[in-house]
């Protein structure tokens, strides 16, 4: 890392509007392209902060601000546009988390990077509609609650109950929620609501090792622990009615379900062994990067495409994943109302995955070109009449799921040209950490937390009580500054607002 | 499996602690030895993940690590607890000694005391996704301590 003063570093940071920032070439070395990132006054100062704290002298090395790890993407080999920093940024594996980066398929030195997709391969979020209203759920909420936690399981060491064996898993990664559909778990019409249809082609569960399959064989189907969470949510605002309308929604009161989880062990197996691998392919291929962490290989190498193949069948595990836990959720749904799902009317409204590398096709300086675009903790977020989206979305744009933490509202965004433009087609995820898990613990008391919980009506199953605090809203940056930051700049449209009453976590 | 001996129901002094780190969690563990701070790194990770007061010493698990640096030998040793923990025999261990450990080839044998991780019994804490190298430090300071810094995923 270059060690600078405060002053000199911001030499190369320009503000270039109210809430986009420019980072030139030269703030780290073999900058391929420039960096921005989105924010708004109270994010910019958060940013900044971080950045000043790393220059303070006789910083010992803890971590690269945010900032820093933008500009040390820009410098991966093969990188077109801008390496791009969503409102929610913060600092990261390799990549930041709020990193978006996009590298030219038709460029033989272009790279895939593990760091840039993150451990937990396509965490996500998925948004269930219910034709139940806030006034019906609220006599019930507590058993309702208590019966999500009881049938789906939570927390680190918890098992999945939907019935497995190691063949059952072989098929499951290879055809994602096409397994699901087949074995009954899901509808049909959940599949078209979903990224890629719910099912990854290129997945070949031949290049993951047995280490990720043994991991990932009793986790299916469970939340699992940190931020991932299911929650009842409530309609709170519509700001743009006719899509709204376009996915279900049709007025303040009416409950959604929240499903916030990814790949759990397999996941986190399949980057591992895939960060071990190309540490040997950098040294090989001879491919220089600013830090270690973005061990990255490329995308032509064996070591990318193994990756990119063990990724896809990572993506369809967390596919699978979440389709168990939307079967669960349907089920502690109808048992509480006695009705079926259907007559409950709990479709899909969406699912997004935010940690992913995909191949697209964008506009580089005029020209049509494929990419391989990395999101990590960045949102797909396709404009109207983009072909990859649902019929069901073509006028509207894709719907972007985002995300609160624990007691906080979540957001269902739309996708724009200009997020198209600007950051193909990418936004936020969620809030972003702010505070160190060690410093939440600190500054927080656990009972007061649950207390203040209790206090704004939402009730709360938890595994770890005594954890809660580092997943306080407090510890996160507000989702709403990360959401209105992307309004603000068109790359995604605010089109309803929920708050939870209800959340299960680990 | 090992038969657990009379001696093995000593259990060391704890000497590690979790540091600041925005996203994750960083384990800062210290030894006289090398072997001690290794040993206090693997239970300063079942510590993440549980009350280690709630284990039981009821069986013992072996694993054997390798590397091709000490950075890389540390990686893999961790990842092998991890691994014992995350699949079949979802294996906690309250404390973890080495039996063996080769500084020139790189290569570790280890032992873990402890017990099956059940939900009700052990307390759930968090989820350690991926040992990373991130900042990943084994120094010796002047007093001849070895201290050992690693940043695991949660």
């Amino acid at each position: 890392m270059v060690v600078r003063q405060y002053n000199e570093e911001m030499s190369y940071l320009e503000k270039t509007s109210a809430f986009s920032w420019k980072i030139k070439k030269g703030f780290q070395p073999n900058m391929n392209v420039e960096g921005v990132f989105y924010v708004n006054q109270h994010l910019e100062k958060l940013m900044l902060d971080e950045l000043r704290n790393a220059c303070r002298p006789g910083m010992i090395g803890g971590f690269l601000p945010g900032v820093k790890q933008i500009a040390n993407v820009a410098a991966l080999p093969g990188i077109v546009g801008r390496s791009v920093g969503l409102p929610d940024v913060h600092s990261g594996y390799g990549f930041a988390i709020g990193n978006m980066a996009a590298f030219d398929m038709s460029d033989p030195t272009s790279v895939v990077s593990p760091g840039g997709v993150g451990f937990d391969i396509n965490c996500g979020v998925r948004l269930l509609r219910t034709n139940l209203t806030e006034k019906d759920v609220l006599p019930v909420k507590e058993q309702l609650a208590q019966s999500m936690f009881d049938h789906i399981p939570v927390g680190v060491g918890s098992k999945g109950i939907i019935p497995m064996n190691a063949r059952d898993l072989e098929e499951a990664l290879e055809m994602g929620m096409d397994w699901s559909l087949r074995e009954g778990y899901v509808w049909a019409e959940d599949k078209e609501h979903c990224e890629e249809y719910g099912r990854m082609l290129n997945a070949d569960p031949s290049k993951v090792s047995m280490r990720a399959k043994k991991r990932g064989l009793p986790q299916l189907g469970t939340l699992g622990a940190g931020n991932h969470y299911a929650e009842i949510q409530v309609v709170d605002e519509i700001y743009d009615k006719w899509a709204a309308s376009k996915m279900g929604i049709e007025s303040k009161g009416q409950i959604c379900v929240m499903i916030h989880s990814g790949s759990r062990g397999f996941g986190h197996q399949v980057a591992t062994d895939a960060l071990v691998e190309m540490e040997k392919a950098m040294k090989r291929d001879k491919i220089e990067t600013n830090d270690r962490q973005l061990a990255c290989a490329r995308i032509n190498s064996v070591e990318g495409q193994n990756y990119l193949k063990s990724m896809a069948a990572a993506a369809n595990f967390a596919w699978v994943n979440r389709s168990s836990m939307t079967f669960l959720s349907r089920q502690a749904f109808a048992k509480q109302f006695n009705m079926t799902p259907d007559d409950l009317d709990m479709h899909v409204i969406y699912d997004v995955s935010h940690n992913i590398a995909k191949v697209e096709e964008h506009m580089v300086d005029g020209k049509l070109k494929t990419l391989l675009v990395h999101r990590k903790g960045s949102t797909r977020a396709f404009p109207p009449h983009h072909p990859l989206i649902p019929v069901d979305y073509q006028l509207t744009g894709q719907p972007v799921l985002i995300g609160g933490t624990m007691g906080t509202c979540s957001y269902v965004l739309t996708g724009t040209e200009t997020g198209m433009k600007e950051t193909f087609g990418s936004t936020c995820h969620g809030a972003g950490r702010a505070l160190s898990r060690a410093k939440s613990r600190r500054n927080l008391d656990y009972t007061q937390v649950l207390q203040k919980l209790e206090s704004q009506g939402i009730s709360i199953r938890v595994a770890s009580p005594k954890l809660v605090m580092e997943e306080a809203p407090e510890s996160y940056k507000n989702v709403t500054d990360v959401v209105d930051t992307c309004d603000a700049v068109g790359i995604s449209k605010k089109a309803i607002k929920l708050r939870p009453i209800a959340v299960i976590k680990g | 499996m090992g038969e657990i001996k009379e001696e093995d129901w000593h259990l060391p002094e704890i000497k590690y602690e979790y540091l600041d780190h925005t996203a994750d969690m960083q384990i800062h563990s210290w030894g006289n030895t090398v072997e001690e701070a290794f040993e206090q790194c693997a239970n300063g990770m079942f510590g993440c993940m549980t009350d280690t007061d709630y284990i039981e010493m009821a069986e013992t698990q072996e694993i054997e690590a390798e590397g091709h640096d000490m950075l890389s030998l540390l990686f893999h040793f961790l990842d092998e607890f991890l691994f014992l923990f995350s699949a079949e025999p979802y294996f906690v261990a309250k404390k973890v000694e080495i039996l063996e450990f080769d500084k020139e080839q790189f290569r570790i044998k280890a032992r873990g005391f402890g017990e099956q991780f059940i939900i009700g019994k052990h307390p759930q804490r968090h989820e350690v996704k991926a040992i990373t190298y991130s900042n990943m430090q084994v120094n010796q300071t002047e007093d001849g301590l070895t201290h050992i810094h690693v940043i695991v995923d949660i």
